[in-house]
């Protein structure tokens, strides 16, 4: 649902920038394999020389649930000001947990029980998981790039309005491993004929369950 | 070497061979058997001691893995509180066993040590994980063996989550002795090695402070043995085995090292061996001893064996070997049996040959040097006194029936006698002394008694036998010899019989007493014969010469050679006596050698003395059949410068006939030397004008048998007229012997007779009365022109 509202709000943006000479991006993220790279977050930021329109924006309340030791969406893209409510619609406890500098928090749900909304303040990356549950992970990634989406599962986010202009992309994803830094592109969007592709390779670990890490075990 | 020492030596020899090999092949089974069960070992070892480790990493990484999970420490290690996350980890490294604690960030980097307390400044600790562990921890727990701050540590490392990875905890196990220790059921020579980044080998830790292998290892530049290796290390002898630890990339290695001694494993056959030794020296001791009295129980018969066979040798039949040897039921027995009845019946083989020896096979009597010697022994015993007799019984008929009937009759007949003459002895010594005679002695027993026992013998072994379809006569005939009159020595009693028997036989008298007179044989012939041997030496002997008349011419043309011997002692000793004897002994050519020698030098001295006489001089039958003669001739002639004419030698036929072809030849060869050959005592001999045709003679001379009767007889003179008549037709001279009176010379010259020899004509005379002789006829001669 957040996500939806997001792209709503980008879409606007888009096409608020649309009418200033706009192009069309569309991200494709795989991994090492070919295979779609799911919730990756893409960040575009104009760079210096390039006009982009401000806009405003209102604070936004996303909602986290967690339903069958999962949390749902694995991962949210936010914005300073905004507020993250965690609600367990699930039938056991969750002791939910971040020790993220950003936003430290922890609770313990009840079933059914929601939680008072969190601020998140600054950018960064918030990993928020379940004590109880190991498996259970969520990011709350905060962000003040002038556009930021997520892929799909086809892997694939798509900015439908950029005005013409030279950008900086970045790449994110929560399984990048841990150290090396998110690729990050420059690009010319130079005329508003048809949508731009813009592919990224991530080298990602395997994992059996998209957004879940692996449970540590024995060996 | 002797049999016995061989025999010891080899069952010695074989027995330590035995031995020795037994032990070496079960030492080297023993030994091969130890090193198998000591690389089994080592292989159990060395995976017990990985199985071990690995449970140890299990069991502390598993604790680490809930130790990560703790949500104090996650939240202590995310708000960064170290001292919290110093005393948390610390505390947990002494619950599982590891005494070091770190934690690392994602990079790699050391934030807490429990090596080093918090709050002395950041933790110095360097970076030791290597970047490919860092990517790998994430899927599990790493366990690599790592050196920090230069020592060996096994670790293992998980990640903390909260919930994304923030950090690294890691757990480490000093690899020293006290792990080792702490690990159960390890040989006690294990050795820890590490090396970094393949350098070499260093000793992290032992169980066995004084074993080295590493240091070994590296001595004899081996590298780390990773199957089961024999080697040696401080000369003793172990099996070593090399098992890795952990091999990580790039970083450090970390092996372990297993030792088995093989002493420690060969240590029960060891104290074995010296049982062993102790066995085999006792086993060779009995050996010994066995061995010798084995071959002792094998020479000594041997040895008993070989003495009596030195004694059989020598004559000696007594108990040739022991008795007990006989008895014994092996083969020592079975050959002392046999060698006993071997000698059994060499004695037995002895004794017949000594029978034999004795007796005679065919009559089964005594033979005749037996019988001698027994005579002679009853003669030597010094109580002999009474008479005794030897009979000398001879078969006369013998010879007849062997050639008429054959031997085996004979023998029959001999055989019928001596047992004939058994029956008659009545326990006397008989026995058979020749071909054809029997003998039988009379001990006690007078001349009379001897007699009268010899007729009645004749009358008894006179009565014909039968033999088979023939009455055979065995003309039995006695010779007696008496004890004591006839000789004190048997050898000449049996000697005297036997003249006695042959005196019988001439006289045809069946039973005749050895009578002195007639004996041919007497002892002073050897005197005589030594006696012509002295004279011969002293030029004793002379020559007479008897003349030959020339009948026609009436003069005296040739002389006979007679040997004359004036014995100082006995007289002049008739040349009938001696020349006989010297015949039969062998004396006579040295007798022809003088006769010779001494006639050719009287020729000679005729001839210087201008006589024409030719000297005739006589020749036995030796003589004539001596190959040498003729050459001995004419070296006498040629030493005395005389020539072969002037000789001639006279041979009666007899003499000639014996060996006829080489009388011949020698003759021819006399003739080639210009000697004329006479054929003496014609007419008496064995005539045989075949051969007479023969020989190269010039002169026949007729017997004097025939011409001394010729006045008287006229048989004689039909005799000699046709002798004289064939004499000339065949080529011969004739020559008259014994004219002994004037009727014959004249008779003789009316016949044609060439020469006359005799008493009437001339005696025999000595040298200078015939040189005197012939100077007085060769004056008439002259005389009468």
């Amino acid at each position: 649902m957040a996500r939806t509202t997001t792209l709503a709000v980008l879409a606007l943006c888009l096409l608020g920038a649309a009418i200033a000479r706009a192009g069309a991006l569309q991200f494709h993220v795989t991994d090492q394999r070919g295979q779609p790279v799911r919730d990756a977050v893409v960040y575009v930021d104009p760079l210096p020389g390039t006009d982009v329109a401000t806009i405003e924006r209102t604070s936004q309340t996303r909602y986290i649930d967690q339903r069958n030791e999962q949390f749902i969406p694995y991962l949210t893209l936010l914005r300073p000001g905004d507020r993250v409510v965690f609600r367990n619609s699930d039938t056991t406890h969750h002791h939910v947990y971040s020790f993220a500098p950003e936003l430290s928090f922890e609770f313990m749900l009840r079933p059914g029980a929601v939680s008072t909304p969190l601020t998140v303040t600054a950018p960064g990356i918030i990993a928020a998981g379940c004590n109880i549950h190991d498996r259970m992970i969520t990011y709350l990634v905060v962000t003040t790039a002038r556009w930021a989406g997520k892929t799909d599962s086809q892997g694939r986010w798509t900015l439908p309005e950029v005005p013409l202009g030279r950008f900086r992309v970045r790449v994110w994803h929560p399984l990048l491993i841990p150290g090396q830094p998110a690729p990050s592109r420059e690009i010319e969007v130079s005329d508003a004929k048809g949508p731009r592709q813009v592919t990224f390779t991530l080298k990602l670990p395997p994992e059996p369950h998209p957004g879940n890490p692996l449970e540590p075990n024995g060996y | 070497m002797s049999f016995r020492v061989r025999l010891s030596v080899f069952l010695l020899a074989i027995l330590f061979l035995v031995q020795g090999l037994t032990w070496a092949l079960v030492y080297h089974a023993t030994r091969r058997a130890s090193i198998d069960e000591g690389e089994r070992q080592l292989v159990r070892a060395a995976n017990t001691f990985v199985t071990q480790m690995d449970n140890v990493s299990t069991r502390i990484a598993g604790s680490v893995q809930v130790l990560s999970l703790d949500y104090p420490l996650r939240a202590a290690i995310a708000q960064r509180d170290a001292q919290t996350i110093w005393s948390a980890l610390r505390n947990h490294g002494r619950r599982v066993g590891a005494e070091r604690m770190l934690l690392l960030d994602l990079e790699g980097q050391v934030r807490i040590d429990t090596a080093h307390p918090p709050g002395t400044g950041e933790a110095h600790t360097p970076a030791f994980l290597p970047p490919g562990m860092l990517r790998q921890v994430y899927k599990k727990p790493v366990v690599a063996v790592v050196a920090i701050e230069q020592r060996a540590y096994w670790l293992v490392v998980v990640p903390v989550y909260a919930p994304q990875p923030i950090a690294l905890i890691a757990a480490g196990i000093p690899i020293d002795s006290a792990l080792l220790q702490r690990l159960a059921a390890l040989p006690k020579s294990v050795e820890l090695v590490a090396s970094e980044r393949h350098g070499p080998w260093h000793r992290v830790a032992r169980g066995d402070p004084s074993l080295d292998i590493i240091g070994a290892l590296q001595r004899q530049h081996l590298d780390l043995p990773r199957e089961p290796r024999l080697m040696r290390l401080h000369g003793h002898e172990y099996v070593v085995l090399a098992r890795s630890l952990m091999q990580s990339t790039g970083g450090m290695s970390v092996a372990a090292l297993f030792g088995y001694s093989l002493d420690d494993a060969l240590d029960p056959f060891r104290s074995m061996t010296s049982t062993w030794a102790a066995l085999v020296a006792l086993g060779l001791v009995l050996g010994a001893i066995g061995a010798w009295l084995l071959a002792r129980g094998v020479a000594r018969p041997l040895e008993t064996l070989t003495e009596a066979s030195v004694r059989i040798r020598a004559g000696d039949y007594s108990i040739a070997v022991d008795k007990a040897l006989a008895r014994r039921n092996d083969e020592f027995g079975r050959l002392g049996q046999a060698f006993l009845q071997m000698s059994e019946a060499i004695s037995e083989r002895e004794q017949r040959v000594r029978h034999q020896a004795d007796h005679d096979a065919l009559s089964g009597l005594f033979n005749r040097p037996a019988a001698q010697r027994r005579i002679q022994a009853m003669l030597d015993h010094p109580r002999h006194d009474r008479p005794a007799a030897l009979l000398m019984i001879g078969l006369s008929r013998l010879d007849d029936i062997v050639n008429t009937l054959g031997h085996a009759s004979a023998d029959r007949m001999l055989q019928a006698a001596a047992a004939r003459l058994h029956q008659a002895a009545d326990g006397a010594l008989i026995a058979r002394a020749g071909d054809d005679r029997l003998l039988l002695w009379l001990d006690n027993c007078s001349g009379d008694q001897a007699m009268a026992r010899a007729s009645a013998l004749c009358e008894r072994l006179n009565q014909p036998l039968q033999d088979g379809q023939l009455r055979l006569d065995p003309g039995a005939i006695v010779g007696v010899s008496l004890w004591p009159e006839h000789g004190n020595d048997a050898g000449l009693l049996i000697q005297r019989s036997e003249v006695a028997l042959y005196q019988a036989a001439r006289i045809e008298q069946p039973v005749t007493l050895y009578d002195q007179a007639i004996d041919p044989n007497r002892p002073e012939h050897l005197e005589l014969m030594s006696e012509l041997n002295k004279a011969l030496d002293g030029n004793d002997l002379v020559l007479h010469y008897q003349p030959k008349l020339a009948l026609a011419r009436s003069q005296i043309s040739a002389a006979e050679g007679l040997l004359r011997w004036p014995h100082p002692i006995r007289g002049n000793i008739p040349p009938d006596r001696f020349i006989p004897l010297a015949e039969k002994t062998g004396h006579v050519r040295r007798l022809t050698r003088w006769v010779l020698t001494a006639g050719i030098a009287e020729a000679r001295r005729w001839q210087q003395a201008g006589h024409n006489c030719r000297l005739s001089l006589n020749l036995s039958a030796r003589d004539i059949e001596d190959r040498e003669l003729p050459r001995r001739v004419r070296e006498l002639l040629a030493a005395h410068h005389l020539g072969g004419e002037a000789l001639s030698l006279e041979v009666t036929e007899s003499a000639a006939m014996r060996q006829p072809e080489r009388a011949i030849e020698v003759m021819r060869e006399l003739v080639d030397l210009g000697i004329d050959i006479a054929i003496d005592d014609f007419g008496v001999g064995h005539s045989s004008l075949a051969y007479l045709r023969r020989l190269p003679a010039r002169e026949l001379k007729i017997d004097q048998s025939f011409v001394r009767g010729l006045a008287d007889n006229a048989d004689d003179r039909t005799i000699v007229r046709s002798i004289i008549e064939l004499g000339h037709r065949l080529g011969f001279s004739v020559t008259a012997e014994g004219v002994e009176d004037r009727q014959a010379l004249d008779f003789l010259a009316a016949a044609g007779c060439d020469m006359g020899q005799g008493y009437f004509i001339g005696r025999p005379m000595p040298p200078s009365a015939f040189a005197a002789l012939l100077a007085g006829a060769n004056e008439r001669s002259r005389d009468d022109g």
